[in-house]
């Protein structure tokens, strides 16, 4: 099995309660411990985030006037990373990882009260933008395209799961839903979050940055596209946003705000009734064509 | 383990003691970070951090008193919009404090501990091959990018200046 813990999956016949998910994973951590109490955490947290903010923000020129930002949440995440994983750091082990993981469940929710906030605040310019608000979020259905790639690399039903959506928390609830916990549709979606968890949030702030130095697009577009469905990504791919355009923070911070918000209520919907359904057929279609031998070892059943 | 599984989801003020120091720990990094990194007043971001944090509880709580099977993330959303929105008699005051909260002061605490969690997961990544590599690293700019060109699409139509 791909997942240690399985934590993200907390009963195989949850009845399409993703929500639950985060529920779980949540009060394990935090209700029966105390979290709170845990200061070798907490401190290092502390001192990582006052170490990211003295280095602040570095722009690297790349050419004339192509820059890469690299911001202070870059340095946090990474050197949260490493201090997991570095020998010598011995007070950051699997306990506080698991009681970070927790805590981050329910700050989750700080981050959210401060998008909200400022989609309150700019209400009436989200009106303005419905139909662009609404119809980005179909924009996703774009992981779809992925499919002739995962084929040609040798993936054969796993490709199902990997490519119908960004494969996060409630996307795996669904396809475990559909298609069983030791499926190779499962098998897909967990890959996908799985290394999506480690490099999502790098990855999606370095995709972001080269965008807005190469991509003329729409502040506005690229406000709501940092909406992919995960906070923690989210949270990377509005970095760069807000340091990309100035003055313009507050509209940035509503439409990524109501954007996410929209992926968490309509997302999962699109992602049952279109992207599944529509992975499925473009495989049936595909895969006799450019299908490759497999690359997953059949497994015994 | 399986003692925790087991046990019903229950909210006790225990519970909600453990949630308000963690809230609270978050709230002081984030203003420290806030005050290092961008020289808000301490004061001031700390009763702003106090309203989202009070906000963030409400909506967790919310989660697991109502007999709704709704995501916390919509029950924060929601209030959050509500008490901001123009002519509701918070909104100044809440603005005012908020506003003194660098957004990206927040994601910097949040990364670091999303950092250090996500290194549970290293082995499982390890184990897995360059091939998931790629295809998770597409998958992920796909949706960006997808939502990012049918978004400016939308505008450019709407007529709506860059």
């Amino acid at each position: 099995m791909l997942c240690g813990e399985c934590v993200l999956i907390p009963n195989k016949d949850n009845d399409g309660q993703v929500e639950h998910i985060y529920r779980e994973k949540t009060d394990k951590r935090i209700l029966r411990k105390n979290p709170w109490r845990d200061y070798r955490l907490h401190g290092t947290v502390l001192i990582l985030v006052i170490i990211a903010e003295l280095i602040g923000t570095q722009k690297i020129p790349l050419t004339g006037d192509v820059a890469i930002t690299i911001m202070p949440l870059i340095y946090t995440i990474v050197l949260g990373l490493v201090f997991y994983l570095a020998k010598p750091i011995t007070w950051i082990q699997r306990k506080q990882a698991r009681i970070a993981e927790g805590a981050m469940m329910l700050f989750i929710g700080v981050l959210i009260a401060k998008l909200a906030v400022s989609s309150g605040q700019s209400i009436s310019l989200i009106f303005d933008m419905g139909p662009a608000l609404i119809l980005q979020e179909l924009g996703h259905l774009a992981t779809i395209l992925i499919l002739p790639v995962a084929l040609l690399l040798g993936f054969k039903e796993e490709a199902i799961g990997m490519t119908n959506s960004i494969g996060r928390e409630p996307n795996v609830a669904v396809v475990v839903d559909k298609y069983g916990f030791n499926s190779p549709e499962s098998r897909g979606v967990f890959a996908i979050f799985i290394i999506g968890t480690v490099i999502g949030t790098i990855f999606i702030s370095f995709l972001v940055t080269f965008s807005l130095s190469f991509l003329p697009l729409h502040p506005y577009a690229f406000a709501m596209a940092s909406g992919v469905g995960s906070a923690s990504m989210n949270a990377a791919a509005i970095g760069p946003t807000l340091a990309a355009f100035p003055g313009l923070e507050s509209q940035i911070e509503a439409f990524a705000g109501f954007s996410n918000l929209l992926s968490f209520c309509v997302g999962i919907y699109i992602v049952i009734f279109v992207a599944l359904p529509l992975t499925e057929r473009m495989y049936k279609w595909l895969e006799p064509k450019i299908g490759k031998d497999s690359v997953v070892k059949k497994e015994d059943e | 383990m399986s003692e925790l599984i087991d046990e019903p989801i229950d909210v006790s003020t225990h519970g909600i003691f453990n949630w308000i120091l963690l809230l609270a720990i978050f709230s002081v990094i984030t203003v420290i970070g806030n005050y290092v990194g961008y020289k808000h007043p301490i004061y001031d971001s700390l009763i702003g951090m106090g309203i989202l944090s009070l906000i963030t509880l409400i909506g967790v709580w919310m989660e697991r008193r109502l007999p709704l099977n709704i995501s916390s993330i919509i029950y924060i959303s929601l209030i959050g919009i509500f008490i901001a929105f123009p002519g509701v008699p918070t909104s100044e005051t809440v603005l005012y404090y908020v506003s003194k909260i660098e957004l990206l002061s927040i994601v910097t605490v949040f990364l670091a501990y999303v950092g250090i969690g996500i290194g549970k997961s290293w082995d499982e990544f390890k184990a897995l091959g360059w091939k998931a590599i790629i295809i998770t690293m597409l998958v992920i700019a796909s949706t960006y990018f997808g939502s990012a060109i049918v978004a400016h699409i939308i505008l450019v139509l709407t007529g709506v200046p860059m």
